[in-house]
């Protein structure tokens, strides 16, 4: 297992590989170039996504404190969890970019959507997008936002990153004490 | 006072100034006045370290003894009669952290001939191998006509050019003179008919012959070989017949025309004759493509390059890749020369992927580099250290040169891609699928979205156990390794 420390494991695909490479051998993913034993430099949120938390087992049969945000073309559906902030985007291991909604599979290249489009969080129940100054804007119900400002959005909403379209569905009601 | 200098023969001064060995004392002082200029530390964009090895360099070659000693124990090592060729070596990192556990280095190589050695072109001695089987009628044989008839003006007079035709035999529709006789090459070309199969060995054992009568090392001897379609139980023998003449020095490339024909087969018999392979995907892009490659051919200066690999045992040749003029796989092993084929106008890069393991600290030669080919005035050679600073401490990670990163980044979209083909071959689809994607994605993020779009539709035949098409294939396969071209 100690050589699997000192590999780099490829965000993309989990290919563990030699310290030193550029560019995953399996799947040609520009791996973070790291030296000898720098594995586990990736952000948290990466760390996190990977591997399940035991305190939400007990919360199963609760309704989800979280939201669903459908992307309207291809009707994929992702469920996030509220307890952390939501970044959306694309997908960049080489600059460090993981976002938690990742829009790669779902053409957002072709779509605008810039690596770092957007960011969903809560605030006291409610729930906030904040566009993060990305090239083609974030539109809520067709009205484009200004950069880094916050503004509220509610079940149904439709949101436009680009020209790529997100239904929002809001998971219960949540409840008025946040988690922090 | 400066200290006297002191001679390093490992290192090449005149590669250095940029100068040829035969440099007169004038122009040394203008050329060194002039690089002194711009790389002194203390003017913006100057660089020390560039500096000092100019200096040094002239303080060797100025002094009459100091330079005569110098080039006399170049010599001495084998130095001597070095290529003409510019080398720069591009290396992922100049440090490494001396580990026990292995690690990857990259070592990318440039290599182009040098400005003066670019008008001592050999000339040609070609034979033109035209499939004229059925399935070439029509706009096919029209642009190969065509094509064969424009490829006639653009030779010089000490150029020799052989026309053979094929099917299920060979005919010399025009043999190996002088390229004076130009008139009855003309005729000879354009009264061409189709009809019958296609038997490339047959072809190619009439064009080898041609050119054999005049084979020798001060001119380009190579058959281009121009089919549409697939050959049946002889491919074996044509690859022997490849390996041989490459012994000879000659050479063989493959021109393949439409979607039929076996990429595999032509890819090898290029590969085995030291040449290349191209796709021709529209009868229109037929004569541009064949007069490029001629071209191409006519600006060769040095003829069976190979490279031999050195290694300490610490060291592991993970892989070895030819990232251009076009991209290919490479059958290197450790200590043993490989070849590369030939060198023209286009600079030839080859990208080295080592595994190090080096647990001990200080200056290391990781690699020893050791080129050799056959100029016209007999063999010269080439040799690269690769050197690195094995460190105990671990260290800022400095950027990775951007002409690294671009070539790698390509590099990986090829290998994705070829490897998709390969374990489609053992019957790994979900694998293959994968792989295309992955290949597909890559393609889109460096702005070939219509070359991915390919590689995305027959992934997805692919994956619905659908055989890939024959056209996507070649497209996605040579759309790909022209990547560094484009």
């Amino acid at each position: 297992m100690t050589e699997r420390a000192d590999g780099i494991v490829c965000p993309s695909c989990q290919h563990v590989n030699l310290p030193g490479t550029l560019f995953c051998l399996q799947c040609g993913t520009y791996l973070p170039s790291g030296g000898p034993l720098r594995t586990e430099q990736f952000p948290d949120q990466h760390l996190q996504r990977a591997k399940p938390r035991n305190g939400d087992v007990a919360q199963d049969e609760e309704p989800a404190l979280g939201i669903e945000i459908e992307v309207l073309r291809t009707h994929r559906k992702v469920l996030l969890s509220a307890d952390s902030e939501i970044l959306v985007g694309r997908l960049d291991a080489a600059h460090g970019v993981f976002p938690e909604l990742d829009l790669t599979a779902d053409s957002g290249l072709e779509h605008g959507i810039s690596r770092r489009h957007a960011r969903l969080y809560t605030r006291h129940g409610k729930w906030y997008i904040e566009d993060l100054d990305s090239t083609n804007g974030t539109f809520v119900n067709e009205e484009r936002l200004t950069a880094y400002l916050p503004y509220s959005i509610g079940d149904g909403d439709t949101l436009t990153l680009g020209t790529l379209r997100l239904r929002i569905n809001l998971q219960g009601d949540l409840p008025d004490a946040s988690p922090w | 006072m400066k200290a006297k200098a002191t001679i390093a023969p490992e290192k090449d001064y005149y590669a250095a100034l940029g100068l040829q060995p035969t440099t007169t004392l004038e122009e040394l002082k203008r050329v060194y006045r002039d690089l002194a200029r711009q790389h002194h530390p203390d003017v913006s964009g100057g660089d020390a370290e560039v500096f000092r090895c100019i200096q040094e360099a002239y303080e060797v070659l100025r002094d009459p003894v100091l330079r005569q000693a110098y080039d006399r124990q170049r010599a001495a090592r084998g130095l001597g009669r070095e290529a003409p060729l510019e080398c720069t070596l591009t290396l992922s990192s100049l440090q490494l952290v001396a580990s026990d556990a292995p690690q990857m280095l990259y070592a990318l190589l440039d290599l182009r001939p040098r400005p003066a050695v670019v008008k001592q072109r050999l000339p040609l001695n070609l034979a033109l191998v035209i499939d004229r089987s059925t399935s070439m009628q029509g706009a096919r044989i029209g642009n190969v006509k065509l094509a064969a008839l424009n490829l006639f003006e653009g030779l010089s007079e000490h150029d020799r050019l052989a026309v053979i035709a094929f099917s299920d035999h060979a005919e010399v529709v025009a043999d190996s003179t002088s390229v004076r006789q130009i008139a009855s090459l003309r005729s000879a070309v354009a009264n061409l008919t189709t009809g019958g199969g296609t038997e490339i060995l047959q072809g190619l054992r009439a064009g080898l012959e041609q050119v054999r009568r005049f084979a020798d090392r001060t001119s380009n001897n190579h058959v281009v070989l121009l089919t549409d379609g697939r050959t049946y139980g002889d491919e074996e023998t044509c690859l022997v017949e490849a390996r041989q003449a490459q012994s000879e020095n000659i050479g063989i490339s493959t021109l393949g025309i439409g979607d039929d024909w076996n990429d595999l087969f032509l890819d090898a018999l290029a590969r085995h004759g030291g040449g290349m392979c191209q796709y021709i995907s529209s009868p229109a892009q037929l004569q541009d493509l064949l007069l490029q490659h001629i071209r191409g051919l006519s600006q060769v200066t040095l003829n069976r390059l190979a490279l031999n690999v050195n290694l300490p045992p610490w060291v592991q040749l993970q892989a070895a890749f030819r990232a251009a003029p076009f991209m290919e796989l490479l059958d290197a092993k450790p200590g043993c020369p490989f070849s590369l084929g030939q060198v023209g106008e286009e600079p030839l890069s080859l990208l080295i992927e080592l595994v190090v393991h080096q647990p001990d600290a200080g200056e290391r030669r990781v690699a020893r580099l050791d080129f050799e080919g056959l100029a016209s005035d007999g063999f010269v050679t080439l040799r690269r250290d690769v050197l690195i600073q094995f460190v105990a401490q671990a260290f800022e990670m400095p950027e990775v040169p951007g002409r690294l990163l671009n070539t790698l980044s390509r590099l990986s979209i090829f290998r994705l891609q070829e490897r998709a083909w390969q374990v489609l071959e053992q019957g790994d689809v979900r694998q293959a699928t994968h792989l295309l994607e992955s290949a597909a994605t890559r393609l889109f993020e460096i702005g070939h979205r219509e070359l991915g779009q390919v590689a995305l539709v027959e992934a997805e035949r692919v994956q619905q156990g659908i055989a890939p098409t024959s056209r996507g294939r070649k497209q996605v396969r040579y759309g790909t390794r022209a990547l560094i071209r484009s």
